[in-house]
């Protein structure tokens, strides 16, 4: 028998499975929103991260991390977006939200909540949109405008999906 | 909630106030002043000198005067005075406009603004 003909089989843990099953999760609340009319361009209320934050209370930061980081990946590609302006925008937001999470969770004693975690989330994901959309896509000082108002926007909705977050937590315990 | 996610609340609640006051800052004082006359006729004048500019248009002349880096229309042959109501234009951006005389007054600055961003 040639070695051509080997079988690969691979044996995914229950760790796999959880992260398959919650990015399915995210992904799917990632594309229901895509499709929400936004009435300002660059804000919407970002309730995929809402799973993120619910990962990170249960399981811990390197799930949560997964979780994110596929969910902007498999999402954008059923979005048709991968590799746009829109996906980099996106991937670059994930990787500032999940870092400032990871930070976060170091933290000593009771260190943060819900609400904690989801504010410096969707801060960290709209500042670094910003900063990557004023580098890469508009250049302009007329941009720094809309700075108050985005972060604004980035509080506001922290503040929801930690609150949504906390529900679901209490719902689940 | 505990404490470390009453802070991170108070923080960001904190920043948001500093960051109106640093983005929304006061408007930038224009260098010079675009003065449009007709369809082609386009007239770039400085702010830095005073003076009086009679600008003709279809219906006669309109005049416009230059003080203390300001602009304004002082007097123009149309019925609303639309132009002299606006009154003095300072800041890159600021607009007046004489339509019955086709004259058009535009503060420009060092870095020019965009009316409006469409993305």
């Amino acid at each position: 028998m040639s070695s051509d003909a080997r079988q690969i089989t691979i044996n995914p843990t229950r760790e796999d499975y959880r992260i398959a099953w919650l990015t399915a999760l995210a992904i799917t609340i990632h594309i229901v929103e895509s499709a929400l009319p936004s009435p300002v361009p660059g804000i919407k209320p970002g309730l995929a991260n809402v799973i993120t934050i619910v990962v990170l209370l249960m399981y811990g930061w390197p799930t949560a991390a997964w979780v994110a980081m596929l969910r902007v990946v498999v999402g954008s590609l059923v979005i048709g977006t991968f590799l746009t302006p829109t996906f980099v925008l996106s991937f670059s937001g994930a990787v500032a939200s999940i870092t400032v999470l990871g930070i976060g969770s170091l933290l000593p004693g009771k260190g943060l909540g819900p609400i904690g975690y989801s504010l410096l989330a969707a801060m960290a994901h709209m500042a670094t949109q910003f900063t990557v959309a004023y580098l890469l896509f508009i250049p302009h000082p007329g941009l720094f405008k809309l700075l108050p108002v985005l972060m604004t926007a980035s509080v506001v909705f922290g503040i929801v999906s930690g609150l949504v977050v906390s529900a679901i937590m209490n719902r689940i315990r | 909630m505990t404490r470390a996610d009453f802070l991170v609340a108070m923080l960001a609640l904190g920043m948001l106030p500093l960051l109106y006051n640093r983005y929304w800052e006061e408007p930038v004082e224009g260098e010079d002043a675009e003065i449009m006359a007709g369809d082609d006729k386009k007239l770039k004048v400085s702010l830095n000198t005073n003076r009086r500019l009679n600008i003709e248009g279809p219906l006669g002349t309109s005049v416009l005067e230059v003080q203390d880096s300001r602009i304004r229309f002082v007097s123009s042959p149309c019925r609303g005075k639309q132009c002299i109501h606006s009154g003095w234009l300072q800041n890159t951006g600021d607009f007046a406009a004489c339509l019955p005389n086709h004259i058009s007054v535009t503060v420009r600055g060092n870095n020019r603004h965009y009316d409006a961003i469409n993305f």
